[in-house]
């Protein structure tokens, strides 16, 4: 009999990052669900596309950096980044945008720094950022929510659009955005119009607004709200990020709103509408690019929620997850370095 | 808010982090306390010893059971005793029970299975004087039983003063019930335990502390508090919520009071001290009984044995002993894990002994704790973080260890950790955490030793440093005073005297050489001495040349030891001839063999004077003596270090090459062409100073004028540059020639026969030059010591 | 352009001032990145750089000497000089060294008493007498080496400190496997 060695403790019951993942994933299919029932076929195979060039792309770095293929494919973290990729794009974007933006998240952005837990920002939202700043166009042209749309493409129709990978001509799409199937997102009609001197109240009377927030957008945030709480139930996440980026926004939105209710939506608006719950529990808790202490991660996620409200309040772009998401992974280790729980023992002379 | 308010409160106070592994304490915690067999062989470790212990016994001795093995008075002193009667079969490094499995020095006793005993001293405890309770604990050798091992008498005698005393029967790890089983079934001693702590210490409150897992130990205890009268009113029995790590001693005292011990200090200095119930138990043992602490309760469990329980094993048993008692099941793999399975270390061998401090052997079947999986990239998740229970940052810590980045470990407060391996066990990447902390700590504590020690040094070395100073200091001035006496002198007939002397020394030496050439070299290194020391005489005290001599002498001996190792490792050819008479006239021949070599090796640069490094030593040296006449005798002796030095350098090609036959000469003449350069140097740098120190010679003489210069120097310079000479001819000498012409040429060098050289015969045209200097020097010392007999 | 020439004049009477005050305030006293050298250095005072000390060899350091001349310090200390220094770490000038500690080790049997080792400590580790067997005290030997070319009778050995259960460094894989 041979004597094994091993470090203490001996004995362990983790929760494997695979299943982790895998979980992670399972939780967000209630927000797919909703977002493929509003917005058409289109971003069920954007997502299926995008897992398969992140399972390709991840499989060829890792060949290339002579490391175990297996074990980086098995820890499931390429097709949630993948995941959030599909969901991110326009459902009916061409396909190589998807897969530009996947085999860049996953190459550039993950491996290139080391591999999964030594990326410095979180690759899906920095892959999201190069294709919104690489193809605007293509990329601020989603689809109208099939409630209001005048005709929207069936699932074979959806494929076809995708693999053409033509440009949808989307020029007059920033007015009304009925030309068929693509649209400007509310958000992103929002920030025209009131660019052009409208009011909150008068926007809000647009059919891509059911009243107080987007239509549909606000039954896909639903549905990533409850995909999120269930993590949380489940342990895959801690609160702190989420409370920080939704207490955040909320605070934010709310003062802006009572300050100046004419050009500034309500809390409501902000929460429910584009990818806050999906940002707020999916992306912005990927715990490798965020802050570690729970302190940190409370700040992480209201630098988040600030940027966020700043950006789609005055700046240039109509939604912002990605930008505040990639400005809050810089502070990152800076909030590790400066915020760090009290050791036992430190500091408060024992009282 | 005081410690008494915070107990007469009854709250408690939550554990930070923490987690809750599965308890498995059923498998051992459900039949009594058993015994074993006793084993055959019993292995005392006595890491005192040597340290700060002594012996008392030796190999061979007949020991009895509870018999003292060891002796001391240090204050860190445990005691060891012997677990059974037997013999001593030795005592000997043997494989620990540590980690590692080092080997520890070990007193190994052969059973002969009559355990007999020597009698115990039984005690009242309430009769007894502090005093006397400390010396029996201290006798007994009682150490902290929950592990540690620290040595209990200590911590019985705190310096501050004690208000709370916690009594730890937590037992948080898995599978471990040995403080359970015990507190079940002795409750009653424990208690006689505790009434003992508690005279020793004073404390205002005891807690006894017990996990809820374990509520008939809890009822127990409380009904033995109850019977107790001198603990009834003060002490109680807290149960505490299981959670794994409250059992630890910083994480207790959290649990109990709500304070934490700060950073680097000791629960006293919070007026709380903490033992274990098994502590205790000895405690009482020790103080009632008189029985040392021989034996302890030891969890022996896991899937790979089939009888698991508690039981009472010798300290000193070997583990291999106890699982082939319990019928270990067949297995490739084995572990044996020494402790829980969280805190625990796996014995790399189990022929090592049970510690006073080792509670649980657990011997898993495989994939009963957790089935070993490759180590996966952390991805930052945080749940080490909300699972520790010092609030530290596993995960940086993580980055720093494997990255070697101490320092940086070390700001993340890294020594704060209590290894308690919580966030290894929630850790989703199944990275061996602990491990890299304790590589870490290591590293860490060897830095900081190592800091330890360069200042030490750096102390020391300046210490040094002033003292050189000092002496410098005091002996230019003794040197200056000896000059003026000396200046004052001149003119009297202690020149005369002194130069008589020499001239005495001369003679023996010659007279010596000539009569009996065996004896030469130790006559040459004599009279060197004496020459020496009479030169010193004239110049300075009495005090500072009699040691110099006795350095020269010395000096003399280390060489001729020297040259007899080296010969007796070279040809045999060189061994025979060296062999031939007594010991000393060998020692003598080799030491002439090396004069001779010196010689050799400064004539051979001799002629080429203009050499640059040999003038500037010269000149350095010339400098030097510059100052004062005494120092002379310190640069010759500087010059017999740096002698033995390049000899010493060139030793190895030189016994390579010293086979009798002299072509190889040559060959050996090139590595010792700069010690020959050196040497050549200084006999200048010697002549020098000579030429400067006479009153005749003119102070600009130059290096090549030394020769003449000497000339013109009188005779007790010529005398001792004469000495030199000689002896660097017998250094030079052991890279070259045979023994016979060794002889022979220094006999006819010390008879000033410089006819024939047979040293020529043999050697290059070079080595002729040399020995040409050589004889000359020799001779014209000779011519005036003559002048200086007949005058 | 009178208005630019007095602006600036006294833009520049203010930054004196400012500088001036700041030099004085702020002064650095002695020259401490000598010190913070020295406290780099393994302060075996081996001379294996070339200096006759620690001390120095920071000194020297501190006045361009390159940082590579410390074979006890090892690759470690040359690449924290080399971080204060903010220079380029280079590789140890010396022949690649091995970096277990070692003591000094005097084959009592075999010495003569000649004080030369004694001589040569440069932190006074070794204790003897002429004549008399000398010894080195192991808790203060740096391990410089120095004392074993002096020895006329070569009875000093450099020996590797041993690692014991207090000095052992976890290094778990190092240890062979055993079987029952």
């Amino acid at each position: 009999m041979a004597l094994n060695i091993a470090s203490s403790p001996h004995m362990s019951k983790p929760l494997r990052t695979s299943t982790v993942m895998q979980r992670v994933l399972l939780c967000a299919l209630p927000g797919l669900a909703v977002q493929i029932a509003f917005f058409g076929w289109g971003t069920l195979f954007q997502v299926l596309l995008a897992m398969l060039t992140a399972l390709i792309s991840e499989s060829a770095i890792m060949k290339l950096r002579a490391r175990p293929v297996a074990s980086a494919l098995s820890d499931n973290s390429a097709l949630l980044t993948a995941l959030l990729i599909g969901v991110a794009v326009p459902p009916l974007a061409p396909w190589w945008l998807t897969v530009i933006g996947t085999a860049f998240a996953i190459i550039i952005v993950k491996q290139l720094y080391g591999g999964l837990g030594n990326n410095l920002f979180n690759p899906a939202m920095a892959a999201y950022v190069v294709l919104l700043i690489a193809f605007p166009v293509q990329m601020t042209s989603w689809v109208a929510p099939i409630s209001i749309a005048e005709h929207s493409p069936q699932l074979l129709e959806s494929l076809r659009i995708i693999l053409a990978g033509t440009q949808i001509s989307v020029a007059d799409t920033f007015q009304q955005g009925i030309d068929g199937f693509t649209m400007a997102t509310p958000l992103d009609t929002l920030r025209t119009d009131l660019s052009q001197g409208h009011v909150i109240s008068d926007i809000l009377q647009k059919s891509a607004f059911n009243g107080v927030v987007g239509a549909g957008w606000f039954w896909v945030n639903l549905a990533y709200l409850f995909g999120g709480l269930l993590m949380l139930k489940m342990r895959l996440i801690r609160w702190h990020i989420s409370a920080g980026v939704l207490g955040a926004l909320s605070i934010c939105a709310a003062i802006g709103w009572m300050w100046e209710p004419a050009t500034h939506v309500s809390p409501l608006m902000h929460l429910f509408s584009g990818a806050t719950m999906l940002g707020a529990f999916f992306i912005a808790t990927d715990p490798v690019t965020a802050a570690t202490s729970n302190k940190g991660r409370v700040i992480f996620g209201a630098i988040i929620g600030l940027l966020v409200y700043l950006i789609r309040s005055y700046g240039g772009y109509p939604d912002a997850f990605a930008f505040a998401v990639l400005l809050a992974n810089l502070t990152a280790p800076l909030l590790d370095y400066y915020i760090k729980p009290r050791t036992y023992g430190h500091g408060r002379a024992s009282s | 808010m005081n410690l008494i308010d915070i107990i007469e409160q009854n709250t408690l106070w939550p554990l930070t982090g923490g987690i809750h592994p599965a308890e498995m304490k059923h498998l051992s915690n459900q039949t009594t306390i058993a015994r074993l067999p006793l084993a055959k062989t019993f292995y005392i470790p006595l890491p005192q010893v040597g340290d700060s212990a002594l012996l008392v016994v030796k190999v061979g001795d007949r020991v009895l059971k509870g018999q003292p093995l060891t002796k001391s008075a240090g204050a860190m002193y445990l005691a060891a005793h012997a677990p059974t009667s037997g013999l001593i079969t030795a005592i000997t490094p043997h494989a620990s029970n540590h980690p590692s499995a080092l080997p520890e020095l070990t007193c190994i006793i052969e059973a002969d299975g009559k355990d007999e005993s020597v009698p115990y001293h039984s005690a009242a405890a309430q009769e007894l004087s502090k005093e006397e309770l400390i010396a029996r604990i201290r006798e007994a050798g009682i150490a902290g039983m929950g592990g540690a091992m620290f040595p209990s008498h200590i911590k019985l005698r705190p310096a501050a003063k004690i208000e709370l005393l916690i009594i730890n029967g937590v037992e948080c790890e898995p599978y471990i019930s040995s403080d359970d089983r015990l507190m079940r079934e002795h409750a009653a001693n424990i208690v006689a335990g505790i009434e003992i702590i508690q005279q020793l210490i004073g404390a205002r409150r005891i807690v006894i502390a017990i996990e809820d897992n374990k509520a008939e130990a809890a009822a127990a205890m409380t009904s033995a508090i109850a019977q107790s009268a001198a603990l009834k009113p003060i002490a109680l029995v807290r149960v505490i919520p299981t959670k794994y790590p409250s059992g630890g001693e910083k994480q207790l005292i959290q649990i109990i009071t709500g304070k934490e011990v700060p950073s680097g200090s000791i629960p006293a200095q919070l007026g709380i001290v903490v033992h274990n119930v098994g502590t205790a138990y000895a405690i009482r043992d020790a103080v009632v009984e008189g029985k040392p602490l021989i034996e302890r309760v030891v969890t022996v469990t896991g899937g790979n044995i089939e009888q698991n329980g508690n039981y009472w094993l010798p300290i000193g048993t070997p583990v291999s002993h106890v699982l082939q008692q319990l019928k270990l099941r067949k297995d490739k793999q084995a572990q044996v894990i020494v402790g829980g399975p969280m805190m625990g270390y796996a014995l790399p061998d189990a022929n090592v002994p049970v510690l006073k401090g080792t509670n649980c052997l657990l011997i898993p079947k495989r994939n009963e704790l957790t089935h070993a999986s490759a180590e996966r990239a952390c991805i930052r998740c945080g749940e080490c973080a909300q699972v520790c229970p010092a609030s530290l940052l596993p995960q940086q810590l993580y980055w720093h260890a494997k990255a070697e980045e101490y320092d940086k470990a070390n700001a993340f407060n890294l020594q704060d950790c209590i290894e308690c391996g919580c966030c290894a066990f929630v850790c989703p990447s199944e990275i061996p955490l602990v491990k890299y902390y304790r590589v870490a700590k290591a590293a860490i504590r060897k830095d900081r030793a190592e800091k330890v020690q360069a200042e030490q040094a750096k102390i020391r070395f300046e210490a040094r440093i002033a003292r050189l100073e000092q002496e410098k200091q005091e002996r230019e001035a003794k040197a200056k005073e000896a000059a003026e006496r000396r200046k004052a002198a001149m003119n009297n007939d202690d020149k005369d005297a002194v130069a008589a002397a020499l001239a005495r020394v001369q003679a023996k030496k010659q007279a010596q050489a000539t009569t009996a050439p065996s004896n030469d070299a130790i006559a040459a290194a004599v009279a060197r001495a004496k020459a020496k020391k009479q030169q010193a005489i004239s110049a300075t005290d009495t005090a500072t040349d009699d040691k110099k001599s006795q350095v020269a002498a010395a000096i003399a001996r280390a060489k001729a030891k020297k040259a007899q190792a080296s010969a007796s490792d070279t040809s045999a050819a060189s061994a025979s001839t060296l062999d031939t008479p007594a010991q000393d006239s060998k020692q003598a021949q080799i030491a002439a063999a090396v004069a001779r070599a010196k010689a050799k090796k400064a004539a051979q640069t001799a002629p080429a004077q203009n050499n640059e490094v040999a003038d500037k030593l010269a000149t350095d040296g010339v400098e030097q003596i510059n100052s004062t006449n005494d120092k002379a005798a310190r640069v010759a002796a500087a010059v017999a270090r740096a002698k033995a030095k390049k000899t010493a350098a060139t030793e190895s090609s030189v016994e390579s090459a010293e086979a009798p036959s002299t072509d190889q000469k040559a060959q050996v003449a090139a590595p010792d062409d700069k010690a020959a350069r050196v040497a050549a140097a200084v006999a200048r740098a010697k002549a020098k100073k000579a030429a400067q120190t006479d009153e005749q010679a003119a102070s600009e003489t130059t290096l090549t004028e030394a020769p003449a210069t000497q000339e013109k120097a009188d005779e007790k310079q010529a005398k001792i540059a004469a000495a030199i000479a000689k002896a660097k001819a017998k250094k030079a000498v052991l890279s070259g020639s045979d023994d016979a012409e060794q002889t022979e040429a220094m006999s006819k060098q010390a008879d000033d026969n410089s006819e024939s050289s047979s040293v020529s015969a043999a050697d290059a045209k070079k080595a002729r030059i040399a020995a040409a200097v050589a004889k000359a020097k020799a001779k014209k010392a000779a011519e005036q010591d003559n002048q200086e007999n007949q005058s | 352009m009178l208005t630019a020439v007095v602006l600036l004049t006294l833009l520049a009477l203010v930054f004196g001032v400012i500088l001036g005050f700041a030099a004085e305030k702020f002064r650095v006293e002695g020259n401490p990145i000598v010190d913070q050298l020295e406290a780099l250095l393994p302060q075996t005072q081996c001379g294996q750089c070339g200096f006759p000390g620690c001390r120095p060899y920071a000194e020297a350091i501190a006045n361009g000497e390159k940082i590579n001349r410390c074979p006890p310090g090892g690759t470690a200390t040359m690449e924290k000089l080399a971080d204060l220094m903010g220079v380029e770490p280079e590789p140890l000038s010396a022949e690649a060294q091995d970096q277990t500690k070692k003591v000094a080790f005097i084959r009592e049997e075999e010495c003569i008493g000649c004080t030369k080792c004694i001589q040569a400590c440069p932190v006074d580790a070794i204790v003897g007498a002429g004549k008399l067997m000398h010894t080195v005290l192991t808790v203060n030997c740096t391990g410089c080496d120095l004392c074993v070319e002096p020895c006329p009778v070569d009875c000093i050995d450099m020996i590797p400190v041993a690692q014991n259960t207090r000095s052992w460094d976890w290094r778990l894989n190092a240890i062979p496997v055993k079987t029952l």
